[in-house]
């Protein structure tokens, strides 16, 4: 219990803005969870970003946040951890809260990547890998490392290709349905097993796309409807080779345990759930390492359509990170926006009463896990 | 090719201190050349670095007589399950070839 509560939300379209800056995404949210908090006195700016120093040539987020909306001299920090940047930045946030120092604190993630071309996103990305080993010298990437999980997974399970293409799709369908995704046109499974080769067997639409986009939200002692029940953060192996086993992402089962014993809750007691489907095989790997599903059996909980918005485990009805969009450092807390939105019963791909929800975010190849659970009070 | 032991972690890479006892007194132990494909990937877009040799596989070697893994690059078509044999060290990337 982290008796930190949840008093507004904000966030920007995910998808292409050209025709808007870095600092302009960041702004647009942060005012927009500001308003809907109702104006409070803020007392500290945590912001999650991974890529705006080597991609827009800009730092010093934290302090731009604060000036810009005239908060006035207070603490603030740019938070990253790669693609758990935003959800790393929350739980720092509501750490500084837990321990008396701040009331109410803005937390806010941001970034533009649509303005560079692929192979600079791709070698700016693998910034998130350890680069000072044989594994980046032998040409190893970020889809890279999922094409090689995916193929062992395949080999051992019954799964196929064309599981990956379920997952891809049931978050496509329910992209349709949110205004904010970036991908709002409509696919089918044919579409995505022909799609052009990512890194085998992953193809364009097993990959998350660059977006930009910004999020934002705002915690406080100060009660509210929405409970922040559990925040809980672990660092995993930073290298393919270094792990005991490749189908299992440590940091995310780790964070997903310490998250359920703060929380005092199992993955049973999950009504809806976002997770960080960076590809369509990790959100299979995911739901099993959150316990809400087998291990190894994953894909047949897809294939069965558990985690479709009518299953029995719903996950990412916001569209996820591969229709949503994925602008780094603001993915994790546009995964809390959505599940804001589910408790109070006005998300797209609404779940009939949900309670509880999930948010699960990675950062690098298993290298950071953050979670949280929220409750609608 | 080396990998490092204790407490029955067997890795490539060498830790600084062993994750189980924590000594700094982690063993060293010469292995073999040869190991299988644990699994793989084929690179259809790579950094620009790799661009020009694109698309190439990057295997993740299961190696002989010891748990331990090694992340290398293999040209041409490979399955799981295949056997490997380290051809070279090349800018920092263990090189393998099919046997
Ligand atoms: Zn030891």
């Amino acid at each position: 219990m982290t008796k930190t509560y949840i008093h507004g939300v904000g966030m920007t379209k995910f998808g292409n803005h050209s025709d808007r800056t870095l600092k302009s995404l960041l702004l647009d949210a942060s005012r927009q969870a500001l308003e809907a908090a109702g104006r409070p006195k803020i007392d500290a700016v945590f912001v999650g970003n991974f890529l705006a120093g080597s991609m827009s040539n800009q730092e010093i987020l934290g302090a731009i946040v604060a000036n810009d909306l005239g908060l006035g001299y207070i603490p603030t920090a740019k938070v990253e951890g790669a693609c758990a940047s935003g959800g790393i930045a929350l739980r720092q946030g509501i750490l500084g809260v837990m321990s008396g120092e701040y009331d109410t604190v803005l937390v806010a993630g941001v970034e533009k990547m649509k303005h560079a071309n692929t192979p600079d996103v791709t070698q700016a990305i693998n910034a998130a890998m350890d680069t000072d080993s044989n594994e980046k010298h032998a040409g190893l990437t970020f889809p890279g490392f999922f094409g090689v999980l995916a193929h062992r997974y395949f080999h051992e399970t019954g799964a196929t290709k064309e599981h990956l293409a379920m997952v891809a799709l049931k978050n496509r369908e329910n992209a349709l349905n949110n205004p904010l995704a970036q991908f709002q046109k409509a696919t089918s499974i044919e579409e995505i097993m022909n799609a052009r080769l990512i890194t085998e067997p992953l193809g364009l639409f097993d990959c998350s796309p660059m977006t930009d986009g910004a999020a934002a939200i705002v915690i406080s002692r100060k009660p509210s409807s929405i409970h922040v029940r559990a925040s809980a953060l672990v660092s995993g192996p930073t290298q393919m080779q270094d792990a005991a086993e490749l189908l299992s992402i440590p940091a995310i089962g780790e964070s997903g345990r310490r998250a359920y014993e703060k929380a005092g809750l199992g993955p049973e007691d999950i009504d809806v759930i976002e997770i960080h489907d960076c590809f369509s095989m990790t959100e299979i790997i995911a739901i099993e390492e959150l316990g809400f599903f087998k291990r190894l059996e994953g894909w047949k909980a897809v294939e069965t359509g558990h985690t479709k918005p009518g299953g029995k485990k719903p996950v990412n009805t916001s569209g996820g990170l591969l229709s949503r969009g994925h602008p780094i450092g603001a993915t994790g807390l546009s995964q809390i926006y959505h599940l804001v939105h589910q408790l109070n019963g006005t998300a797209p791909n609404q779940v009939e009463g949900a309670r509880i929800a999930l948010a699960q975010n990675l950062g690098g190849t298993g290298s950071y896990s953050a979670v949280h659970i929220l409750e609608r009070l | 090719m080396k990998v490092y032991t204790c407490c029955g972690h067997e890795t490539v890479v060498k830790r600084i201190y062993c994750p189980s006892c924590g000594t700094s007194d982690i063993q060293e132990q010469e292995i073999s050349d040869h190991g299988t494909i644990y699994s793989f990937t084929k690179i259809h877009v790579p950094p620009v670095e790799f661009a020009e040799i694109a698309p190439y596989n990057v295997v993740l070697v299961q190696l002989m007589n010891t748990t331990a893994k090694v992340t290398g690059r293999l040209m041409g078509d490979v399955s799981i399950g295949d056997t490997v044999e380290l051809d070279r060290v090349e800018n920092g990337a263990y090189l393998y070839k099919k046997v």
